[in-house]
């Protein structure tokens, strides 16, 4: 292979991390991929902690009139697991991935700001303990829903702390994800390898880097809400108070203003993950990735003016109506392009389902069936019958689950062995992947149906309905077999840890870059970054006869 | 009176419309020397929707009746005909103008994208103002001058995405970042009118009703002030933003469609040979 040194050390050495210093060498590191797989942990943690409230509520649900918890609980439980989920677990999860991958995947020695990178993820931390401390209050947790509608979050109709702590805790998470955006673009623009341009990018890259402006973008208008939100709270301010002139609506603009977006942030990273999966896994190169990329940016500046479709009950008149539901419609055509060029891609591959290729397949189909409901309740009047039914949370679900969540799954089967120089149980894998697709779908399938059939989210329970107590026992009993496969996943990363097979640097025979190092990376990333003269550096380096680009030129 | 009669009865030929119509097509013609090709077509429909927003009934209902006419009128006038306009221009033509002082200059200056981005833009925000808007409705000369500063201004907004030089025109991702900045400022006001509540724009609550055709408007189209308003604003918003984004998604296509060479130096050119 040839190879030639190309990643300049830089002229200050970042600080060290000691081999032999055990966890200060994590909690003092600085390193991108430290830090990305203190990301992955904390995220992990975060994961099992809101399946568990996921879990309650499916108790709950379990037979008409049940009383397992209490109301107030119940509460808890909701608005605790959508938030956990969405900006402690998928939203942290990809960024953290991204901090990992990216440098590896340009040819660079770390991100643009190391310690703002570390800054970045001690801030989620931060927030996710803020968070989790309202369960040591008097009062318990937030009660309000993870989209803490005006005026009951204020006061005095809710008087206890918990909500106080969710907007302390998402605040923080807020400034670190600003902060992530920023190094990202960043770290993208400027610190690519020779040969490395903005058209040869790894689609997850390019995926991050839309992100990451979206990020940027949005994050300031939630993080500006919360501190309104707090000043309402704290400091007797009425911003969202109707009573004395401010508007309750206008927090339905902050947040699903932010909230839509929010929904592309958590999602275009795994479009990226996905989009560099089937290509390895059907043995040929993505087919349009310009079409891929450039939808990608479509997508990104559309999401950002759709956000009044989640607010089409509220009353904003049948103009308003008219036109958000028109332009979400719209994003319908960048994400089936996206959608044809992976199907395109694995037609008339050489497909290899492996674990990582099963979750990406899984992935469109899932996502796809979330789509195709997210195009029925953009029209008004479906959306005035469906919404705050059931069948919103099966949409959403089939979208974060079925989208986001799968292709997390990929992704961890597929960077593993670079992460840790092992391989991830196949067979384990193929468990986990079956009863993933199995319970996944018995829970949140079902759902549209229940709300089709009228049943109320966010109830604490309901009447004995013709069919309603068998059909959410079934979902019932699907929440449980997802969480049976979330312990045979993480029984499969420690066993792996320590007994997986030992992986060689390119286990899949991928064509990125961060396969052209060693498993797990060495601290300075790289001796020797292969030269980039296509989109896909290593099998240019292989078939030197056959380049992706033989008409590539050099200029000296 | 029906709505189509209303259609059929409100087109204002306006002498200075179609005179500077007229003027621009043979300037056009004397400077492209009379070819019909590709740019030519696009000038001659550039120039076509240039009279249809200021003749058709968008005009007068715009000017009299309603807020929403005037902004698919004003979508028209900044974004569209510019743009076409603009497009149709040869790059051999537009070199030697260039060369051309004070022209060259000129174009250097208000061509720099921070200041054709807050021309753009602030034209929008600055003609809706409501107090200045009432005014132009009241006076004919300022309602002149405000369009023909659309046609300018929006010619100038593009230039730094579609110049008909390439140099003078911004890196492909530089674009993309222009017009969805410009797409936020837009979104912003589109958003400030569309839930200003009725009444931004005094002189749509209360119009002469000198064609009688109040209560058709009001009545069996349910225009009332506050659907006319947000419409306007929403026309503004979504569609507005759409044309941004549909500019954006060409600047890439072309990116993508260019070759690609990457500048690497000698000594990294000797060691690739080397290792091979």
């Amino acid at each position: 292979m040839s190879k030639i040194p190309l990643v300049p050390e830089n002229t200050k050495p970042l600080p060290a991390l000691g081999e032999n210093q055990g966890m200060l060498s994590w909690v003092a590191s600085v390193d991108h991929k430290q830090i990305g797989i203190m990301y992955l942990i904390s995220t992990m943690v975060f994961f099992v902690i809101g399946g568990l409230e996921a879990l309650v509520i499916r108790m709950q649900l379990a037979k008409p009139e049940f009383d397992f918890v209490s109301p107030e609980v119940y509460n808890q439980m909701f608005t605790m697991h959508g938030t956990t989920m969405i900006f402690f677990v998928v939203m942290p999860f990809l960024i953290g991935l991204g901090v990992y991958l990216v440098p590896l995947m340009i040819g660079a020695r770390d991100m643009a700001f190391p310690r703002l990178n570390a800054l970045s993820f001690w801030l989620v931390v931060f927030g996710g303990i803020l968070l989790y401390y309202s369960f040591l209050t008097q009062s318990g947790p937030s009660e309000v829903g993870w989209f803490a509608y005006a005026p009951l979050s204020e006061k005095p109709f809710s008087l206890n702390k918990g909500p106080t702590y969710w907007a302390l805790g998402l605040l923080a998470t807020g400034i670190s994800s600003v902060a992530s955006g920023l190094n990202n673009i960043v770290t993208i623009l400027t610190m690519r390898t020779k040969g490395m341009t903005m058209r040869r990018l790894p689609l997850f890259v390019w995926m991050i880097l839309v992100t990451s402006f979206l990020l940027i973008f949005v994050i300031p208008i939630i993080a500006s809400a919360f501190a309104m939100m707090l000043l309402d709270r704290l400091l007797d301010a009425t911003f969202f108070t109707p009573a004395h002139g401010g508007s309750a609506i206008l927090w339905q603009h902050f947040f699903w203003g932010f909230g839509h977006p929010e929904v592309y942030i958590l999602v275009l990273p795994a479009f990226g993950i996905i989009s560099e999966v089937i290509p390895v896994f059907s043995r040929k190169p993505i087919y349009g990735y310009e079409f891929v990329a450039g939808s990608t940016v479509a997508i990104g500046l559309l999401s950002m003016g759709v956000w009044a479709h989640h607010m089409f009950a509220v009353g904003l008149g049948n103009v308003a109506n008219l036109y958000f539901s028109l332009a979400s419609m719209l994003i319908a055509i960048p994400t089936g392009i996206k959608v044809l060029n992976w199907v395109a891609t694995m037609w008339g591959g050489k497909i290899w389902f492996a674990t990582p290729m099963l979750f990406a397949t899984a992935f469109i189909i899932e996502f796809v069936l979330g789509g195709l409901t997210g195009v029925a309740i953009a029209s008004v009047p479906i959306d005035w019958v469906a919404t705050d039914t059931y069948f919103i949370v099966a949409h959403f679900h089939y979208v974060l689950f079925g989208g986001s969540l799968f292709a997390i799954f990929a992704g961890v089967y597929y960077w593993f062995p670079k992460f840790t120089g092992r391989m991830m149980s196949e067979r384990l894998g193929k468990w986990h992947f079956w009863l993933t697709v199995i319970g996944f779908n018995m829970t949140f399938f079902i759902q549209h149906f229940l709300g089709l059939m009228g049943m109320p989210r966010r109830t604490y329970t309901y009447h004995d309905f013709p069919y309603w107590g068998s059909m959410n026992l079934l979902s019932t009993i699907g929440a449980f077999v997802l969480a049976i496969s979330v312990l045979i996943f993480i029984w499969n990363i420690r066993r792996s840890l320590k007994h997986g097979e030992k992986a060689p640097d390119n286990p899949w025979n991928a064509w990125t870059l961060e396969w052209a190092t060693s498993s797990p990376p060495a601290v300075h990333n790289f001796d020797l970054v292969p030269p980039v003269r296509g989109r896909r550096p290593l099998w240019d380096l292989e078939h030197p006869d056959n380049p992706d680009e033989p008409n590539a030129k050099i200029v000296l | 009176m029906n709505i189509w009669q209303v259609l059929s009865s409100t087109w204002n030929m306006e002498p200075w419309v179609l005179i500077s119509a007229l003027f621009l097509l043979i300037g056009y013609g004397i400077a492209t020397g009379f070819k019909f090709t590709k740019l030519s077509a696009l000038f001659v429909s550039g120039i076509a929707l240039y009279v249809f927003a200021l003749v058709s009934p968008l005009d007068y209902l715009g000017r009299t009746y309603l807020f929403s006419a005037h902004m698919i009128q004003h979508i028209l006038l900044l974004l569209i005909v510019p743009l076409l306009l603009l497009l149709a221009i040869p790059e051999k033509l537009a070199k030697k103008a260039l060369s051309v002082e004070p022209f060259g200059s000129i174009m250097k200056v208000l061509g720099h994208p921070l200041i054709a981005w807050f021309l753009g833009v602030g034209a929008m925000w600055v003609w809706h103002l409501p107090s200045l808007h009432d005014m132009v409705l009241a006076n004919d000369n300022l309602y002149i001058a405000q369009q023909i500063s659309f046609v300018l201004i929006g010619m100038i907004f593009w230039w730094p995405v579609f110049a008909p030089v390439e140099s003078r025109r911004l890196s492909p991702l530089t674009s993309t970042l222009y017009l969805s900045s410009a797409c936020l400022g837009c979104t912003i006001l589109g958003m400030l009118i569309t839930f200003a509540g009725a009444g931004l724009y005094a002189a749509y609550m209360t119009p002469v009703d000198t064609m009688g055709i109040l209560p058709l408007l009001r009545g069996e189209l349910c225009l009332t002030p506050g659907v006319d308003q947000q419409i306007g604003g929403l026309t503004m918003w979504v569609p507005g933003c759409l044309i941004y984004l549909t500019a954006s998604m060409v600047t890439l296509a072309r990116w993508y469609s260019t070759e690609e060479n990457y500048e690497i130096s000698t000594t990294h050119y000797k060691e690739i040979k080397n290792f091979e």
